[in-house]
């Protein structure tokens, strides 16, 4: 039979020979790793499915190879058993095809692998005959870590062989790099011993913030570009049209805006709104225009989603974004709503301050931080002018962008802020 | 002269040593034992295991006679031949023996007889009848073994003090005998001597004989003594001993009561000791623990790496069973392979009448412990074969893990309980359920169906039995 590349998890299509460890006419046992492969992520053992003598390998170090490609041909073995140079018979392990199954299949209890441990009440050991324990000393298996299927929890060689096939299927799967690990340092620190101290468990909010954050940081490399947008004239039609506005039951937020001037760029330039995938390194381009709004709530950072901006009007993007807004300050909002933004915008301006840098929200490729816009003498027609300045930052991600479209960017939202047409805040009919 | 060159070298052919030499032979290591006395087995075979169950079987009959008259069938007094006893059990001996020789040739092992002394980690010298000799070995495993311990206030130098070791030679049938210690060897050995005619008096320190098994156990064979012995005195502690002429005088106190009795021999049985003494130990790195046994690891290795130890002289239960699982650990840990840490099941038997045998967790340990079983018991008054074995003195028992029904331990008292126990130790080490063991069709008549019964006894439906409160899940299981 040949022997083929099996499917080894999502993202393992395919990888480098790094050793070969069998050779033509050996003959092999059934599990017994033919060669090891190597990709991003790890490198893995390709165990036999089968036992045989190896009549052909038809791979060599070096090779990339990937899914399904022949690697050796062998002629199989009878299932007779074993007799060992002992003279006693060994355990013949029961028929099974042996490859790997499909990634989809095994993926849901794979992440219930990871949390299985066995207790009992009894304190003993998970039940398991004798020979599945010697097995499991053998691979350094951990019997407490594998689920048994038969009753009162008895671990059976199927039972070994599955965990040992999932665990093989974790170590080639996606690893959003273990969030935890970055937050803790390897030691505790005791700051009581400068002065009293206060202790409280960081929030599930907090720690999702910090491990995002985290990731964030030490994954994209960041570019940060500052500018300010004269939004005078913008302020003078939002003072005109807010009393409508508010009428009908919506705010008329700088926020709303942005959002509505932010499209223009990133219409023009669609790399903003595009996400880099690592695990496939292509560059996935979004036919829609989803825009995160950071809403600072009582708890901590939450992000949600405002969907298709450029087909909603501005009133109705004033009244959602009030809705959204209030509803994820009382944490009503739902996981859907903060999922899919291509862009995030972070209006810090109600509060104060000027330029900050805000941190790329990942998979996005950008974030746009707004400040408090002022009153500042600026020079137009060679006059000294006193006009309302908002001063802005945008953060990208310099895998995919670069500073000459990054300043391109900044630009046109400005000029969008800057030259915002009135008839965005007109009610149409309403 | 030059000194012999050896991978692996064991010192002590007993159940632990001699199953080591030949495992690790089979495994095409050069192994050298090394033993002491002329007849390889060591205390097993030679005075511990072997020869008690020979006399024990021996004196069976006595006492088979005796009841069968109600059975119908009478005797007349039996007349004991102790020179033809001794020939007979020595025979066994001699065979056994010789057939651990005769293996030991056929796989290469080199045996040499003589005292070994350790030089340093890789040298053993061994005092041989044609002088030293010197071994250069690789890999030491220690299973020289234990002996009877022999508290100095008993030792007067007197033959009629025995320990196990001369009560198995069976000099003579003495009128008093005293049992010091009712543990399984005291019990056993008395059995033998009351069968044979002695008056015997079994004293015990603690509150119960056979320490280690469940009071429900006991129960039956403590029954028994009481028939077939003088008298069983339990919190009791001997004092002193003296010699009075052709007697043993012996001081005793029990509930702050002192007497002085008179007997025409002692057998003490209280515990047994390791064979370190001597060995040249102090030369190596292995080190010991404050009872004399040598500390191991779980995969028996010494504090010396090139030095493991087995068996009784590693400390644990001082069982041939487990010296010879202990020596495949060793072995395998030798060879690379990775050998059993893990705690395996120990049965435990002991051969009075009735027989005694558990595995795995007792009722007791688990109390002990704090640790939530359900014990499941099925009495052999119900078992018709027992009726017709005539021995309704039996109890098989199970010990069950509730939320999983899992069987942690059986315990058997009754005829033949030594036989019945391996189910339960594949039980356990299977990690079966008392469902399995229920669903597994035993013949009838046999005394194995009490292990089924009892299992059935926990789900509430043991044919044989009636139980009003049901403690498995058959219920559970008729109403889905």
């Amino acid at each position: 039979m040949d022997v083929k590349l099996p499917r080894l998890g999502e993202g393992a299509d395919s990888g480098i020979v790094v050793n070969i460890l069998v050779s033509e006419g050996d003959r092999i046992q059934k599990d017994q790793t033919i060669l090891e492969l190597e990709n991003e992520k790890a490198v893995a053992p390709i165990p036999s499915p089968v036992s045989g003598t190896i009549q052909k390998i038809h791979v060599k170090e070096g090779d990339e190879i990937t899914v399904g490609q022949v690697l050796i041909s062998l002629v199989e073995e009878e299932a007779a058993p074993q007799v060992s140079a002992t003279g006693k018979p060994e355990t013949t392990f029961e028929s099974s095809k042996g490859l790997p199954r499909p990634a989809a299949e095994a993926k849901e209890e794979a992440v219930l692998a990871k949390e299985y441990r066995y207790e009992a009440k009894s304190g003993v050991p998970p039940p398991a005959s004798p020979s599945i324990r010697k097995l499991a000393r053998d691979l350094g298996i951990d019997l407490t870590r594998v689920q048994g299927s038969e009753p009162g929890g008895r671990i059976t060689l199927k039972d070994v062989r599955d965990y040992i096939q999932r665990l093989q299927q974790m170590a080639f799967e996606k690893r959003p790099v273990s969030r935890e690990a970055f937050l803790r340092p390897p030691e505790s620190i005791d700051f009581s011993k400068w002065g009293s101290v206060t202790k409280k468990r960081m929030s599930p909010l907090r720690r999702t913030v910090a491990a995002r954050t985290q990731e964030a940081w030490s994954t994209v490399p960041h570019v940060f570009q500052f500018d300010e947008a004269d939004i005078s004239a913008l302020l003078e039609m939002r003072k005109k049209y807010a009393p409508l506005y508010e009428k009908k039951g919506a705010r008329l937020t700088l926020t709303a805006l942005a959002l509505k001037a932010a499209v223009v760029p990133l219409k023009k330039h669609p790399i903003f709104n595009a996400s880099l995938d690592e695990s496939t390194q292509e560059i996935v381009y979004k036919e829609y225009y989803h825009i995160g709004v950071a809403v600072d709530t009582e708890s901590g950072l939450i992000v949600p989603v405002i969907k298709d901006v450029d087909r909603k009007s501005l009133f109705d993007l004033s009244r959602e974004l009030g809705e959204v807004a209030e509803r994820t300050r009382r944490r009503e909002v739902s996981l859907g709503e903060l999922q899919g933004g291509t862009l995030t915008i972070s209006n810090l301006g109600g509060i104060g301050g000027a330029h900050f840098t805000p941190i790329v929200y990942k998979p996005q490729s950008a974030v746009i931080g707004l400040g408090q816009g002022t009153l500042k003498p600026v020079v137009r027609n060679n006059q000294v002018e006193i006009r309302t300045m908002l001063p802005m930052t945008l953060s990208y991600d310099h895998r995919l962008i670069d500073g000459a479209d990054g300043a391109r960017f900044i630009r046109d939202f400005v000029e969008a802020l800057q030259n915002f047409n009135e008839e965005n805040f007109k009610l149409e009919g309403k | 002269m030059e000194p012999l060159k050896t991978q692996i070298v064991v010192l002590g052919a007993g159940p632990g040593g001699y199953a080591a030499a030949f495992y690790a032979a089979d495994k095409g290591k050069k192994v050298v034992l090394v033993e002491q006395h002329r007849r390889l087995g060591g205390v097993c075979l030679n005075s511990g295991c072997i020869p008690s169950k020979a006399l024990l079987h021996s004196i069976q009959l006595i006492r088979e006679a005796k009841s069968s008259t109600l059975r119908g069938i009478s005797f007349d007094e039996p007349r004991i031949d102790l020179a033809r006893m001794r020939a007979w059990k020595e025979s066994i001996l001699d065979k056994l023996g010789q057939g651990i020789a005769g293996l030991a040739q056929r796989r290469n092992v080199e045996v040499l007889h003589g005292r070994g002394h350790f030089e340093d980690s890789r040298t053993l010298r061994v005092e041989t009848a044609e002088g030293q000799k010197f071994i250069n070995y690789e890999t030491g495993i220690i299973a020289v073994g234990s002996k009877p311990a022999m508290p100095s206030a008993f030792d007067l130098g007197n033959k009629r003090v025995m320990t196990s070791t001369e009560a198995l030679e069976l000099e003579e049938i003495p009128n008093g005998l005293l049992v010091v210690g009712g543990g399984y060897i005291g019990m056993e050995l008395g059995t033998v001597y009351a069968t044979l005619g002695s008056k015997v008096t079994v004293v015990e320190l603690l509150d119960s004989i056979l320490l280690g098994a469940d009071p429900d156990l006991v129960r039956p064979v403590m029954r028994y003594a009481q028939e077939a012995f003088k008298e069983v005195r339990l919190k009791t502690k001997v004092l002193k001993m003296a010699t009075s002429g052709r007697q043993i005088k012996v001081t005793m106190e029990s509930e702050k009561q002192r007497t002085e009795e008179l007997y025409d021999r002692v057998l003490v049985c209280v515990g047994r000791v390791s064979n370190c003494a001597d060995l040249g130990l102090e030369n190596t790195k292995v080190e010991r623990d404050d009872k004399g046994f040598v500390k191991v690891d779980a995969q028996k290795r010494t504090a010396d790496p090139a030095i493991f130890a087995i068996g009784d002289v590693a400390g644990g239960a001082l069982l041939a069973h487990k010296a010879a699982r202990e020596a495949r650990i060793a072995v395998d840990a030798i060879t690379g392979e990775a050998s059993s840490a893990d705690a395996f099941v120990i049965p435990a038997v002991i051969f009075t009448d009735p027989e005694v045998a558990w595995c795995g967790l007792t009722e007791s340990e688990a109390k002990e412990k704090g640790m939530q079983v359900q014990v499941a018991k099925f009495p052999w008054s119900a078992s018709g074969r027992a009726l017709t074995l005539d021995r309704p003195d039996g109890l098989t028992k199970l010990i069950i893990e509730p939320e999983t029904e899992r069987i942690l331990g059986v315990g058997i008292v009754g005829a033949g309980a030594g036989e019945l126990i391996s189910e339960g130790v594949l039980a356990v080490e299977m990690g079966a359920t008392a469902r399995d063991l229920a669903d597994c069709v035993h013949p009838h008549p046999t005394l194995s169906e009490t292990l089924m019964e009892c299992a059935e006894v926990f789900y509430g439906y043991s044919t044989h039995t009636f139980a009003r409160k049901r403690t498995g899940t058959l219920l559970k299981e008729a109403a889905r």
